[in-house]
């Protein structure tokens, strides 16, 4: 493969960055106005396989050190191959274009900057041709569904400007798409078992609105992996029957989940971080932690190196929350997540989100509803459960709602009658801590004559952890 | 009662068993393991790394009835063969490392809590470390929260050293296996004390806690402020260097001397103050003791020149020993007045002295040193020109020199070059040249062979300013998640761990280069100890050293150095932490399930190019214990024996898939545990190789195999003949080397297999059922 190009081709050179001191020419990058990169399906009898056409000066005629307009067309076609396909393999132009050697490509779509190393110009690498062959060889070579590609190189700025507002509508038109797909709308789920490799019980279910934890795959990536590589490890997932729209139970889900995580996993709830919810691995972005004190939940991304509102740190609720288990209000997200219409949807989303990190709350602000920004405080505001709960009050954050069923008609006792043989609680694990002990009840089952439930006057002070 | 959902009232508890302490993790299987209990988990990875002897020594010499002759198949007079005579070499080396490292630990907990109370808090990373001793977790089974817990964890640890010294006694162990099985016991006992002293010295001393930032230090010789007086401290424990600083700041100030360190004693008082200056790794003692530059030297244990008081004494630089096990033969003042010793050390009344008190070593050092620096600046003759010159002359060429030298350097030709008026050749010798100076003892002229070479090279030392980033601790816990995702997508192809000492075969220049080229393919790259020293030694074509080119972060293309020889446990602690974090095992008490999960599935490997001492040898061994794969420069051979898998024998690399419970075939994955390589080149498509585990997903086994691919072509020019065996399934293939690796799977009838969920515990599923969860 590419025996005659003079330079080397492969994944050893990704990541290699190309100084402007080394660089033989650029294209594109950010001193050049319009340029872009497009894959596009098309009918078979449109294309010629194997084509490349350069419209515009090739290499030699480029002045040196300049940088040059620049523009990629890849067009594809094959049975079974949708529009669908088209931005995923997109990316694949940044990793080929990679993998040659004294070639570097950065960023995507109408973003793209590219340098030629001067000792790949040496070596003879003097034709944009090269850069064709890599691409045409390397996606038919990854999916066989790809009958025939040929690639065209735009050098020339007035036959780029021709093409450009198509490719922003075409980006557009995409991302619309993507935003507007609902998990309602498809039949087909995707799993990845990457994660099993270090945690085996993980199983992640990635739909249209819930990216994969690690916050690296969406659907459409999935759906395009499953494509590639049927028997590799993202696959399809059929949705089956819905059992519970809210929860996002799906029997297909339950089946899958089953199956990949050898019967440790019966029951998946897409939407829920506390009713069979999904399964966290080892490398989710954030945790969404459920604060009982205030029947809400904080969020906590990777990145927050302080304790959080509950006196505890990313870290040691990651502890809680990892291994591929299901965690009762212990959930690792991906940050794309937070901007799902599903997130945290059978809970209540945003209305039951009571804290976050202030570079969180930054990064996703304007997919929180707008009514909520003000009332979910960072650390900025408040410091402890004790703050948080007044700050909440304060701020008639929706959360309070939830509080009504604990918190009875202001400072008036309930009592409750004990049913019978029915126990009132029952723990799997009940610590009791206090005078520098901690005693655990396993599998405790309280049984009482009298339940009374009243308000708690909140007594200022500890943040309820020892961290020195 | 007040609980968190209300009040409960008339509550009645009664409780069937009561554990009282602070931790909720179920006790595993095997907390404090004895020299037997994982006598089967080592046996099962001997039986896929068999070893593979290479006698230094045909002969046994240990007790009354030798020297007996055990060569072929010879047994000596208590029956032993020449396979466990080579075993139990290796057991008794480790040992040593391993009872240094333990009683240093042991003497680290102590001082601290001489200085703090049994009470004293561990803090080794702040918050962004949940798991604060994964190691002392894993093998005791406790969760070390106060100085006093670690007093418990070290009495553990010289029981085992002591169990594991009596099975080298004439007659007690002689199968090969078992003593080989006892010296894993004694690698893991080895990491244990690691993890004790680095986390008591990280907290007591305030060290950099798990940072990625921690700050760059000098290092080298350039810019050493001869105005002020100039102390050297040599060896492994901190304390008194410390101490030294402390006192310093308290009755003159901190910049009022030039504080300056070989090897870990360095490194460590570098992480407790930035201001210290590290002038290089072990094998720098005799260069720049014998420069003269030094007022006070100060030693405390282990790697220090057991003839410095006799280099010291030559030019007239005065010698404090501070350490119970080396006291050199001073005369131990350390119950005497501060100023009586001081007195008797700036009249050269003595030499040097011994003072096991670290706060009056201190004083005494930085005293005598302010009262004699500027005497003996203006007494110091340095090596001169006429006496390089005449001692040249006396050369005849006999090449005793070159048969002495460990790297056999072409010292005769430099020497005839010198002559003729060229000091290049022998100037380019210092690179390489390791400074045991056997040449000058093997000289029948009594030519002074190393400090002719270090004259040629002074200039260029002397004009060299170079960094290490301190050592910065533990991994945190958050870092770890965050290289999750990039390892099973296949974007970081593996850990490398640059280790050890500074034997190296060709200078220290193939540490730094190793690990740069490593850095730039995005594997994670670990440094500690002298290797860490060693790779900040080079610059690059815009003049920065590793350290400031890469991040010090643990991710890909990251060189981080963990410290010094002790923060190694934070190497091994970051491989079973992957296990806890990510699959949620349980560690405590819980080794072999731990040892297996990273065997499996952690992809680490590490190189200790000039591995030189019974403290590496131990460091080694732990790493074994726990199936990660070890390589070692060619020195490294003299260690006796290797661990080498046999890729061609299949039935030797099958795994049980927890799936399916099925036996299914892995290839050689990882193929060897101890491997000696010959060139630099050769240890990194080796270490590329041995990245290689069972669990890779296709993206991950796709990088590694690019890697690997790439690195032996640049070696041998060709693919290897092996790659069939670690492709599982098509997708495995780098997509740009399908033609030919198609062509290899071909002619071998591959056939695919299986990705598993894999472990080498048949058992393990009934056995530790409760801690898995």
């Amino acid at each position: 493969m590419f025996e005659e190009i003079p330079v080397e081709i492969g994944l050893v050179h990704e990541g290699e960055r190309i100084r402007k001191s080394n660089m033989h020419c650029e294209l594109g990058g950010p001193g050049i106005k319009e340029k872009f990169e497009l894959v596009r399906v098309c009918q078979a009898e449109t294309i010629v396989h194997g084509k490349i056409s350069i419209i515009g000066p090739d290499l030699p005629d480029i002045p040196a050190s300049s940088s040059q307009p620049f523009a990629i067309l890849v067009e594809i076609a094959g049975e079974g191959l949708d529009s669908d396909i088209e931005g995923v393999l997109e990316r694949r132009i940044h990793e080929y274009c990679n993998y040659i050697q004294g070639f570097m490509h950065l960023n995507q779509r109408y973003d793209i900057w590219c340098r030629l190393s001067t000792q790949a110009w040496n070596k003879g690498f003097r034709t944009l041709r090269y850069i064709g062959e890599v691409l045409i060889a390397l996606l038919c070579s990854e999916l066989p569904l790809i009958k025939s590609a040929q690639v065209t190189f735009f050098t020339d700025p007035v036959e780029i400007h021709k093409r450009y507002d198509d490719a922003l509508a075409i980006y557009e038109s995409r991302d619309a798409r993507a935003r507007g797909l609902h998990d309602e709308d498809v039949d087909v789920f995707y799993g990845c078992a990457l994660c099993q490799s270090f945690a085996p019980t993980h199983v992640c279910v990635i739909t249209p609105e819930r990216y994969a934890n690690c916050g690296a795959i969406s659907w459409f990536d999935g759906r395009a992996a499953a494509r590639i590589d049927p028997k590799g490890p993202i696959f399809a997932i059929e949705k089956g029957v819905c059992i519970d729209p809210v929860l996002g139970e799906y029997s297909g889900v339950n089946e899958s989940a089953r199956d990949r995580s050898m019967g440790e996993v019966t029951r998946v709830c897409l939407y829920s971080a506390y009713t069979w919810p999904h399964t966290s691995c080892g490398c989710f972005e954030g945790i969404a932690f459920f604060i009982p004190e205030v029947e809400g939940y904080g969020i906590v991304h990777r990145g927050f190196q302080e304790v959080t509102v509950n006196g505890l740190p990313f870290s040691t609720m990651a502890d809680s929350t990892a291994g591929g288990r299901q965690v009762a209000g212990f959930h690792g997200i991906s940050i794309e997540y937070l901007r799902s219409g599903k997130f945290l949807a059978a809970e209540g989303g945003y209305a039951r989100v009571v804290w976050m990190p202030e570079s969180l709350k930054e990064k996703i602000y304007s997919f929180i509803p707008a009514e909520l920004c003000d009332v979910i405080p960072t650390e900025a505001s408040v410091t402890s459960i004790n703050e948080l709960r007044e700050f909440l009050k304060k701020n008639n954050h929706p959360v309070i709602q939830y509080w009504n069923s604990s918190e009875i008609n202001n400072n008036e006792s309930e009592e409750r009658a004990g049913s019978g043989n029915n126990p009132v609680f029952t723990f799997k694990e009940l610590p009791f801590t206090g005078n520098g002990i901690k005693i655990t009840l396993k599998n405790a089952k309280i049984y009482a004559e009298k339940v009374i439930i009243e308000p708690v006057r909140q007594k200022r002070s500890d943040k309820g952890d020892n961290h020195e | 009662m007040e609980t968190g959902i209300g009040f409960i009232r008339d509550l009645e508890v009664s409780v069937g068993h009561m554990n009282i302490e602070r931790w909720d993790e179920p006790q595993g299987p095997t907390p404090f393991p004895t020299i037997t209990t994982f006598r089967n988990w080592d046996r099962q990875l001997l039986s896929r790394y068999k070893p593979f002897y290479m006698p230094f020594c045909d002969l046994c010499c240990l007790c009354t009835f030798g020297k007996c002759d055990l060569t072929g198949t010879k047994r000596g007079a208590c029956g032993i063969t020449m396979a466990a005579q080579q075993s139990r070499i290796v057991l008794l080396a480790s040992c040593i490392g391993a009872a240094t490292h333990v009683s240093h630990a042991h003497e680290l907990v102590s001082e601290l809590i001489k200085r703090f109370g049994p009470d004293f808090r561990l803090d080794p990373g702040g918050l962004s470390v949940g798991v604060e001793a994964p190691l002392i977790r894993l093998v005791c089974g406790l969760k070390p929260e106060t100085l006093s817990d670690l007093e418990t964890v070290v009495s553990y640890l010289e029981r085992e050293v002591t169990s594991l010294l009596s099975a080298t006694h004439t007659g007690q162990e002689g199968d090969p296996l078992d003593l080989e099985s006892k010296v894993f016991h004694s690698g893991m006992i080895d990491h244990v004390g690691l993890e004790v002293a680095d986390i008591a010295q990280i907290s007591g001393f305030n060290f950099p806690k798990a940072d990625p930032d921690a700050p760059l230090i000098r290092l080298g010789v350039k810019g050493i402020d001869t105005k002020k007086p100039v102390i050297l401290v040599i060896g492994h424990n901190v304390t008194p260097s410390v101490s030294i600083m402390e006192y310093l700041k308290e009755f003159h100030s901190a910049d009022s001397a030039e504080v300056t360190g070989i090897c870990c004693s360095a490194i460590d008082l570098s992480r407790n103050n930035k201001k210290a200056r590290i002038i290089g790794p072990i094998s720098w003692q005799m260069r720049y003791i014998r420069s003269g530059i030094p007022d006070v030297i100060v030693v405390d244990e282990q790697c220090i020149r057991t003839d410095v008081i006799n280099e010291a004494g030559a030019v007239n630089t005065r010698v404090i020993a501070t350490s119970e096990k080396n006291c050199i033969g001073l005369p131990d003042r350390t119950n005497d007045t501060a100023e009586s010793i001081i007195n008797d050390l700036v009249s050269n009344k003595l030499p040097g002295v011994l003072i096991l008190d670290p706060l009056k070593s201190a004083q005494v050092a930085v005293e005598t040193s302010l009262r004699i620096f500027e005497e003996r600046r203006r007494t110091h003759r340095p090596f001169s020109e006429a006496e390089a010159n005449e001692a040249a002359l006396n050369c005849t060429g006999c090449m005793e020199c070159v048969r002495s030298c460990p790297n056999e350097l072409p010292i005769p030709d430099a020497i005839q070059s010198f002559r003729d008026g060229n000091p290049v050749n022998l100037r380019e010798l210092l690179d390489l040249c390791n400074g045991c100076i056997r040449c000058e003892q093997a000289c029948p002229k009594g030519i002074p062979v190393h400090r002719l070479i270090v004259y040629s090279g002074w200039e260029k030392l002397n004009n060299e300013q170079f960094t290490v980033r301190a050592g910065r601790g533990a991994i945190q816990d958050t870092e770890i998640r965050t290289v999750g995702g990039p390892l099973v997508l296949g974007e970081i192809p593996g850990i490398i761990a640059f280790v050890g000492c500074a034997n190296y075969p060709n200078g220290g220049e193939e540490v730094a280069r190793m690990a740069v080229e490593f850095a730039h393919r995005k594997y994670i790259v670990c440094t500690s100890g002298c290797s860490a020293i060693t790779i900040g030694m080079y610059h690059d074509e815009d003049g920065k050293t590793p350290y400031e080119a890469y991040s010090g972060k643990f991710d890909a293309g990251c060189i981080l150095n963990v410290g010094s020889c002790v923060s190694n446990a934070h190497i091994s602690g970051a491989a079973v932490k992957i296990a806890n974090i990510f699959a949620k095992r349980n560690l405590r008490g819980n080794y072999e399930e731990i040892a297996d999960y990273v065997h499996n599935r952690v992809g680490a490997v590490g190189i200790a190019w000039g591995a030189m001492s019974q403290k590496a040898a131990a460091i080694a061994a732990g790493f074994w214990r726990l199936g990660i794969p070890v390589i070692v420069g060619p020195q490294g051979t003299k260690y006796r024996r290797m661990l080498l898998g046999r890729g061609d024998i299949d039935s030797d690399w099958t795994v049980m898939d927890s799936r399916t419970g099925e036996e299914v075939y892995t290839g050689p994955v990882p193929e060897h545990l101890f491997y000696a390589a010959e060139t630099e080149e050769e240890a990194m498509m080796m270490a590329a190789k041995l990245c290689m585990r069972p669990n890779d997903t296709g993206k991950g086994r796709i990088i590694k195999i690019t890697h690997y691919i790439d690195l032996y072509r640049k070696l041998y020019g060709k693919i290897p003949d092996d790659i069939y065996r670690f492709i599982r399934k098509k997708g495995d293939i780098p997509l740009t080397l399908k033609d030919s690796i198609e062509e290899n799977l071909k002619m071998h009838n591959w056939k695919e297999s299986p990705i598993p969920d894999p472990t080498r515990i048949r058992s393990y599923e009934g056995k530790s059922g409760e801690s898995k969860r």
